[in-house]
């Protein structure tokens, strides 16, 4: 290759990390943050080893080293940038031979582990494990080692990166073809995974496949051994005799091969992503960092839909005491839309458990979280996790378990701050001083004890509307509650509690609704709910009498409660 | 590749070497019941063939120590406020000691301590559970075995393997070849291990409850005692209880191991009562049980309280007993027992005793209780209580040394402790606890709590690739069903 090809070269790698860079950056960057959260990365001798205790563990150790610094976006993005790109010029560095062509081909290893890692559940200890065996491939043939020590790497590597050593194994002898050699190497790996079965607590297919690749231990991640594959065969392909092809050829043939792979890479990326996830994962982003009013500006801008998104929406309404206000401006799915029942998962549990922190729920919460952590598939910790069970354990009293929590918070790069100030609080009696700790213990039950129970939602709310009338938002949920329940007696009932206090759009129309559906007039109608919206519903129960079809009533009443319930959660 | 390898082990040294210095001790470090040293080993009682008691001094900003342990002739001492003993040396003063006590003194501390050795030895190892102690779902957990004279553990099996989880398992008076291992989940079974051969078995049948849950062996190997519960959970909302786990039924049953047939009996399965909790007496002939009258839950959950029961059987011929005969009866005594165990020697039986309910690890107000078989009299194990939960418990194949499992630590993650029993007097020494190669750090960086521990007299050989492989597969052996003549 000449010095332009070259330079040109260096501008494409270079270039494709800029895509990369940019699309995790601003495209996808709440997959960013979910990463971060769905892992506990300690400075500790004891997590190292606990973590490379198993084939491929050293390659997901450093895997996890690099998403502890996904708590920024911008880090992870150029992580993500670094590594992919780092793929294709260690793809393009075991080439035997340099063209053009060869150097686009080169891309095709990386493309296929950005698709992979579009994947929420992909680890990035796979990409990672690409690379390092692809650097000891690259190792192997700068150093020219002997054949014995390359086939003593074979298992080494095993260990050391899992079966995407498997690029090592199957190009071992690329730069100088030996027959026994490729075949002794095809054995190890082969024999690796089955040895393996014996002395570690894993399947043989995990074993086979990477115990660290994806997030569900045991689904199959394909692409890191297809990656690893075909950059073995590359690297076979550049061993072969290019004399006989013309430059010109190979760098038409290249630039060819570079403009498809330019015009393809938007779309099959694409085809790789769930934005629909994204979505979800941005409501919980902006919920665990409390950012309301960037959680109601998303949702006026593109309408939630899934329970974990309309109930992250409603805590964010109701945190900035809209709820009542404006809830019904914005889709609603009913009560599972406020508090989404609990169900066996690692993402929808963790917004309900802030909803339940907020409520001063303290145990629910504590719930939440917990559960949320323990169904992580590949039973990993989760730093945001022990954050708030430090925070609930301090509340409950339960010092020496917020202690542990905190100690091994102490251990992160990102979480030592607070779990010292926090440490540092409990150890000087003040950790109650915490403002965020001081408001929820003041909201949580102190007089009453029950079992939780999700079809009794609205007395648990109402006990603590009860013990503290302050207490706003279980105010705003149980009047919620009722109304998305449709049950317009109990609220009437609950909203004597507090009615003179506070006046709402919704509440009014729940109100009116109720009036219209037991008088014949405004005769007597409190003064309250007199106003616009009695001559409002007056044109809805006109426009509804008359038939008017659901997307009429949506485009005319679509922000009253009226619509809600008439034409929802049926 | 050798570059990677040198960047890896250089990455692993400084992990190393930053995580190893001994600091000096900072407050809160230890848990706030911590005595002068943690774990608190003055005045216990161990055998001779017990693991380095290490152990960490607790005042905040102690940062230097030199312990001295020293029997007649023999002496040494271990410097840091981390007492890491050498394990030879350790074991020799041990041997040394059997029948005495070993005096341990610190430039920390004002006053020497003792450590007596006694002559009773004690079995190879503990098998147990490890989890996180939560809720409903469950990450990592597994079958694990701890060898006493060492610290050395391992897994038997772990849900990495399967998805699913690991739950009672059960060992005939700790012989490793009778080894009974229940798995919930997917591809749930229970494993029987007996002679060598491993079988995975449908525990259910159409004339009984439900998979058989709580396990208990026949001393002739030939029975295994079950209970069958339909259990489930509930979550409270204020702060000093977090959990309760309740039963809305439960029935008892007996494995006929020969005859792989499942044997009941009215007065063991009836309406009126929930029957958990089954144990053999030493000779075999009686079946002890804990039973409930039935009420309706969450309201009365507080007034579900377990009596101590006992019902004849005739392993001859795999005959329950007509008469059932309540020997503590928790209605009256406003108390429920359950987990009892009787000793090896058939002289009394050690159960946990709690306000209420059958899942005891959850209260805190859980203790041992010891009733004596020949005088009827109870009386709490104050030896081995504290303010906190007191569990699940069992005595060693020789009868000689009993293991609990206690709360005390924190109020969540269940810890083992050890005490010595005599069963001449039925007094019991000051428990200690499971001793670890790290005393400063293990039990504050292991977030999972020991569950239903047993002793082993030896390594449990279990085949983990044929385990993997039987529960992988979806066929079952199924049990017969007997009802008792």
């Amino acid at each position: 290759m000449n010095k332009f090809q070259r330079y040109s070269c260096m501008a494409f790698s270079a270039l494709f990390a800029v895509a990369v860079f940019c699309f995790y950056c601003f495209q996808y960057r709440y997959h960013v943050a979910y990463q971060e959260q769905y892992q506990l990365f300690e400075w500790t001798a004891g997590y190292f080893a606990s973590v490379c205790s198993v084939p491929g563990g050293f390659a997901d150790w450093c895997g996890r080293f690099l998403v502890q610094f996904f708590i920024q976006a911008p880090a992870g993005a150029l992580i993500y940038a670094l590594l992919l790109a780092g793929v294709q010029v260690l793809c393009f560095l075991t080439f035997r031979a340099r063209n053009l062509l060869l150097y686009a081909l080169s891309f095709i290893p990386a493309i296929l582990l950005w698709i992979f890692c579009c994947n929420e559940s992909s680890l990035i200890g796979a990409v990672v494990a690409v690379i390092l065996s692809l650097s000891a491939l690259h190792a192997s043939f700068s150093f020219k080692l002997n054949p014995v020590l390359r086939l003593l790497a074979v298992p080494v590597l095993y260990m050391l990166c899992g079966p995407a050593a498997l690029v090592y194994a199957l190009a071992i002898c690329a730069d100088g073809f030996r027959p026994g050699v490729l075949a002794c190497s095809i054995l190890l790996i082969a024999a690796c995974p089955f040895a393996g079965q014996f002395i570690f607590h894993r399947t043989l297919l995990q074993l086979s496949t990477g115990v660290h690749y994806f997030r569900f231990p045991f689904v199959v991640a394909w692409m890191p051994l297809i990656a690893s594959a075909v950059a073995a065969v590359l690297c076979w392909l550049s061993s072969l005799d290019w004399s006989g092809v013309r430059t010109s050829t190979s760098n038409w043939l290249g630039w060819g091969v570079a403009m498809v792979f330019a015009a393809a890479i938007p779309s099959v990326v694409k085809a790789g992503c769930d934005f629909r996830k994204e979505e979800s994962m941005k409501y919980d982003f902006l919920v665990r960092y409390h950012l309301w009013n960037r959680t109601i500006d998303a949702a006026a801008h593109r309408q939630p839909g899934s329970p974990m998104t309309v109930s992250s929406l409603n805590l964010a309404l109701a945190m900035n005491s809209q709820l009542g206000e404006h809830q019904f401006e914005f889709f609603q799915n009913g009560p599972d839309g406020l508090l989404p029942g609990f169900v066996r998962d690692f993402t929808s549990p963790l917004p309900t458990a802030e909803a339940y922190w907020n409520l001063g729920m303290v145990n629910t919460a504590q719930r939440y979280t917990f559960e949320a952590q323990e169904a992580i598939p590949d039973q990993q910790k989760s730093a945001r996790c022990y954050r708030r069970l430090a925070q609930t354990n301090i509340i409950n009293g339960d010092l020496d378990v917020a202690r542990k929590y905190l100690d091994a918070l102490d251990n992160t790069l990102f979480y030592r701050r607070w779990a010292q100030d926090m440490r540092q609080a409990i150890e000087s009696g003040k950790a109650l001083d915490n403002p965020e700790l001081k408001h929820i213990s003041e909201l949580r039950l102190r007089d009453h004890d029950f079992l939780f129970s999700e079809t009794e939602m609205d007395s648990m709310i109402g006990l603590l509307m009860l013990e503290n009338h302050s207490n706003s938002v279980a105010v705003q949920y149980l009047m919620s509650w009722c109304l998305l329940k449709k049950d317009l007696d109990r609220f009437e009932q609950c909203f004597s509690l507090v009615r003179g206090t506070m006046m709402n759009k919704s509440y009014q129309e729940a109100l009116l609704l109720l009036w219209a559906s037991t008088h014949d007039g405004v005769d007597g109608m409190p003064l309250d709910l007199q106003g616009p919206n009695v001559s409002r519903l007056g044109s809805f129960i006109e426009a509804y009498q008359a038939g008017s079809s659901e997307e009429e009533m949506q485009k005319k009443f679509g922000d009253t409660y009226w619509f809600y319930y008439f034409y929802r959660y049926k | 590749m050798s570059r990677l390898s040198n960047i890896s082990g250089i990455i692993a040294i400084a992990v190393l070497a930053v995580s190893c210095s001994q600091k000096a001790i900072v407050a809160g470090e230890f848990p706030a019941n911590a005595g002068p040293i943690y774990p608190d080993y003055m005045g216990v009682t161990v055998p001779a063939g017990i693991a380095p008691l290490n152990f960490c001094y607790t005042a905040p900003g102690t940062s230097k120590a030199v312990t001295t342990f020293s029997f007649g002739y023999q002496s040494f001492t271990v410097k840091g406020v981390e007492v890491r003993i050498p394990e030879k040396k350790w074991k020799s003063m041990l041997q040394a000691a059997r029948g005495s006590q070993i005096t341990v003194s610190s430039t920390v501390l004002d006053e020497p301590w003792t450590i007596s050795v006694s002559e009773d030895d004690i079995d190879y190892g503990l098998t147990y559970r490890l989890l996180e102690p939560g809720y409903e779902v469950y990450s990592k957990m597994g079958i694990y075995e701890r060898e006493l004279g060492s610290f050395k553990e391992k897994a038997l099996i772990e849900n990495t393997e399967f998805s699913g989880c690991v739950n009672c398992h059960a060992t005939n008076r700790g012989e490793p070849s009778q080894y009974s291992l229940h798995i919930r989940g997917d591809h749930g079974a229970t494993l029987l291990q007996l002679q060598g051969k491993l079988d995975a078995y449908n525990t259910k049948t159409d004339s009984t409850l439900g998979f058989c849950v709580y396990p208990y062996w026949h001393p002739e190997g030939e029975y295994i005692a079950y209970s069958t519960n339909n259990t489930r959970q509930g979550f409270h909302v204020q702060q000093d209880k977090l959990i309760e786990v309740f039963d809305l039924d439960s029935d008892l049953q007996v494995y006929d191991i020969r005859n792989n047939t499942l044997i009941t009996a009215p007065q063991i399965k009836e309406k009126d009562y929930w029957e958990t909790f089954p144990s053999f007496s030493p000779d075999g002939r009686t079946l002890y049980f804990c039973r409930a009258v039935p009420k309706s839950i969450p309201e009365n959950i507080t007034d579900i309280r377990y009596s101590f029961c006992k019902v004849g059987f005739d392993p001859a011929t795999g005959t329950i007993g007509q008469d059932v005969e309540v020997l503590i009866d928790a209605e009256n005594d406003s108390l429920s027992v359950c987990f009892p165990k009787p000793s090896y020697d058939g002289k009394y039986v050690v159960y946990t005793q709690s306000a209420y309910g059958n899942f005891s690890i959850w209260h805190h107000e859980a203790d041992l209780w010891m009733l004596d078989l020949q005088t009827g009299e109870r009386r709490p194990l104050d030896v081995l209580n504290s303010p906190d939960t007191e569990s699940y418990h069992n005595f060693s194949s020789n009868g000689k040394w009993f293991q609990l499992a206690s709360r005390r630590d924190d109020g969540l993650f269940t810890r083992i402790y050890i005490s010595h029993f005599d069963s001449e007097t039925g007094e019991f020494t000051k428990p200690f606890m499971l001793p670890q190669k790290n005393p400063r750090t293990f039990y504050r960086d292991r977030f999972l709590s020991y569950n239903v521990t047993e002793f082993t007299t030896g390594p449990v050989q279990l085949d983990k690739v044929r385990a993997r492989k039987i529960i992988a597969s979806p066929e079952r052996v199924p049990f017969g069903f007997r009802w008792s003549r």
